[in-house]
């Protein structure tokens, strides 16, 4: 008896981790083009541990299990695939020739450029971003459309879809799991890295219900940086990626209180946050100082990394926050990068300075339908005892597109505004400023 | 202390289900089977092949061997179970909270005489 056996309990995400190596080696061998049947022998094999280890006991070694089961129905599945033809044999043979043994450490060697080759053909410039991060979530990360729905709060059909196109441009394109060179991979690692830092923002919203599968998410898109992080192909902006990820994920255990509630960063409980994941931050952090170039990534993980340094709220160096975010509107400029920033302001300038930056802001198209950008002016208005107008702008955040969660903290910051009525000119003066939103 | 057999049958929704479910939903599920394995009062648990197995008949009086047609059928025997239990109605309580009903699965329950 093995002593998986005896706790009962398999190595957390076991199956879903395996499964999306098995996938990427399965398509090595078989091509791109067969990913289905790749899928298929690896459903079959979790499928046939499921029905046997209950009652035959955990086999030694899980993995190994897993691969040969998977390897067995691959060949099975090619010799009855009519659509193969007479490749099936030479393909049945190749499979055969390959011995599945995940201990050898060349084999791990192999799976892990396996998993990446993967990654970052799912990734290919040709596939639309949202198949993209669907793709590398169901093969890579050995997610099920209906999780991935659910996480992304999205209908399954549209998640399916998203992976046919997926599937159908790999087969019409001959993508294959060879490695762009040169400059044309530096482009590739770039479009890689978007999409994994696109996953862990949609884990990271703040939605309501399915928060273990959207923290899964989340840490989907850690472990796949830190894959890439680890391998030949890494840049520092790599790290500097898993290091904001690490660090922002460090903090999903304090972000809500026990009813789901939303908990901003000046309110949480920093002993609540992920120790484990601080600290890979901050080693992905050090790394990521290597070279010259400064990415966004950087300067977002500067800025969290100042975050999880401070012990508390009122140690928060906001200076360099400050600094830190006047160099992310130097490198990637954008209407939210410039609220945020304003936030820092309020913290070093005052209130006053930052509240004129937002209502600057607040004329720009872009951001006008962003809650953020009502809550932060609602904010800043209480902090200069302007109540009425405060409850006005936390009116015209909750009528913004947002979450349960977001809507309830919305209404509890409206709540604690003073009910006065504003003066009515003083209401029509910014019902005229901003016509856009009613 | 009396002995039951709990012969576990997989249905064609049961088999569908297993067939829609993610790797993590596939764990959770063998996980728990494996936890339901290890109760105290099992002895004795096993795993019939998923082949058609085989048939013996008397053909007139004489042994006629045919496949089974058993991946035919709605049901398939898939594997059995003896327990402990004081009676039938203990032995209904223990079975109740098993996996394989979750998941669309039937259980027959029989008393093992001579154990």
């Amino acid at each position: 008896m093995s002593i998986v056996e005896d706790t009962g309990k398999l190595l957390e995400h076991l199956f879903r981790h395996q499964s999306g190596r098995m996938v990427a080696h399965l398509v090595r061998l078989l091509g791109p083009a067969h990913l289905d049947i790749a899928e298929e022998a690896v459903q079959t094999a979790m499928l046939r541990a499921l029905e046997t280890w209950p009652y035959s006991g955990v086999p030694e070694n899980p993995p190994a299990w897993l691969f040969r089961v998977a390897h067995n129905s691959a060949i099975d599945v090619v010799r009855a695939n009519q659509r193969i033809g007479q490749k099936s044999n030479a393909l049945a043979a190749d499979l055969s020739r390959t011995v599945a043994a995940p201990l050898d450490p060349d084999l791990e060697e192999q799976l892990r450029d396996d998993e990446l080759r993967m990654m970052f053909m799912c990734c290919h410039p040709a596939i639309p971003r949202d198949s993209s991060v669907a793709l590398s979530l169901k093969t890579v990360g050995g997610f099920s459309v209906r999780e991935i729905a659910r996480a992304f709060l999205a209908d399954e059909t549209a998640v399916a879809q998203r992976i046919v196109r997926a599937k159908r441009q790999i087969r019409e394109q001959h993508l294959t799991l060879e490695l762009p060179r040169g400059s044309e991979l530096d482009r590739r690692l770039d479009s890689v890295l978007e999409v994994l830092y696109f996953m862990f923002n949609e884990g990271y919203a703040a939605h309501e219900g399915e928060a273990l599968i959207r923290q899964d998410l989340c840490q989907e898109a850690v472990r796949l940086g830190q894959l890439i992080a680890s391998s030949s192909m890494t840049q520092p902006r790599v790290d500097a990626l898993v290091a904001l990820m690490a660090f922002q994920a460090a903090r999903l255990p304090a972000r809500t209180d026990q009813t789901g509630d939303l908990v901003l960063l000046e309110e949480q409980d920093r002993t609540l946050w992920d120790r484990h994941l601080v600290a890979v931050g901050f080693r992905h952090f050090d790394r990521s100082i290597g070279g010259n170039a400064v990415s966004p990534y950087h300067v977002q993980a500067a800025i969290a990394a100042t975050h999880a340094r401070a012990a508390g709220e009122q140690d928060t160096d906001w200076p360099l926050i400050l600094e830190l975010y006047d160099q992310l509107m130097a490198v990637s400029p954008s209407p939210v990068v410039a609220l945020n920033r304003a936030v820092a302001v309020a913290k070093v300038e005052g209130p006053a300075e930052a509240l004129r930056l937002v209502e600057l802001l607040a004329g720009d198209p872009k951001i006008q339908e962003y809650y953020l950008l009502w809550a932060v002016r609602g904010h800043l208005l209480r902090e200069l005892d302007r109540h009425a107008e405060a409850a006005f702008c936390y009116r015209a955040a909750l009528e913004c597109a947002c979450s349960a969660p977001e809507q309830r903290f919305l209404r509890r910051k409206l709540a604690e505004c003073d009910p006065l009525r504003m003066p009515a000119e003083q209401e029509d003066q910014l019902d005229n400023q901003n016509h856009h939103h009613h | 202390m009396a002995q039951f057999m709990l012969l576990l049958y997989d249905t064609q929704e049961g088999r569908a289900h297993f067939g829609s479910m993610s790797p993590e939903e596939m764990q959770k599920a063998t996980e728990k089977y494996m936890a339901w394995t290890r109760k105290p009062f099992t002895r004795d648990s096993k795993r019939l092949g998923m082949d058609n197995g085989k048939v013996i008949r008397s053909d007139g009086g004489k042994p006629r061997t045919t496949d089974g047609p058993f991946s035919e059928t709605k049901e398939i025997l898939g594997g059995y179970y003896t327990i402990e239990a004081a009676n039938y109605d203990e032995a209904i309580r223990l079975t109740l909270d098993h996996p394989h009903l979750e998941h669309g699965g039937t259980i027959e329950l029989r008393q093992v005489y001579g154990s």
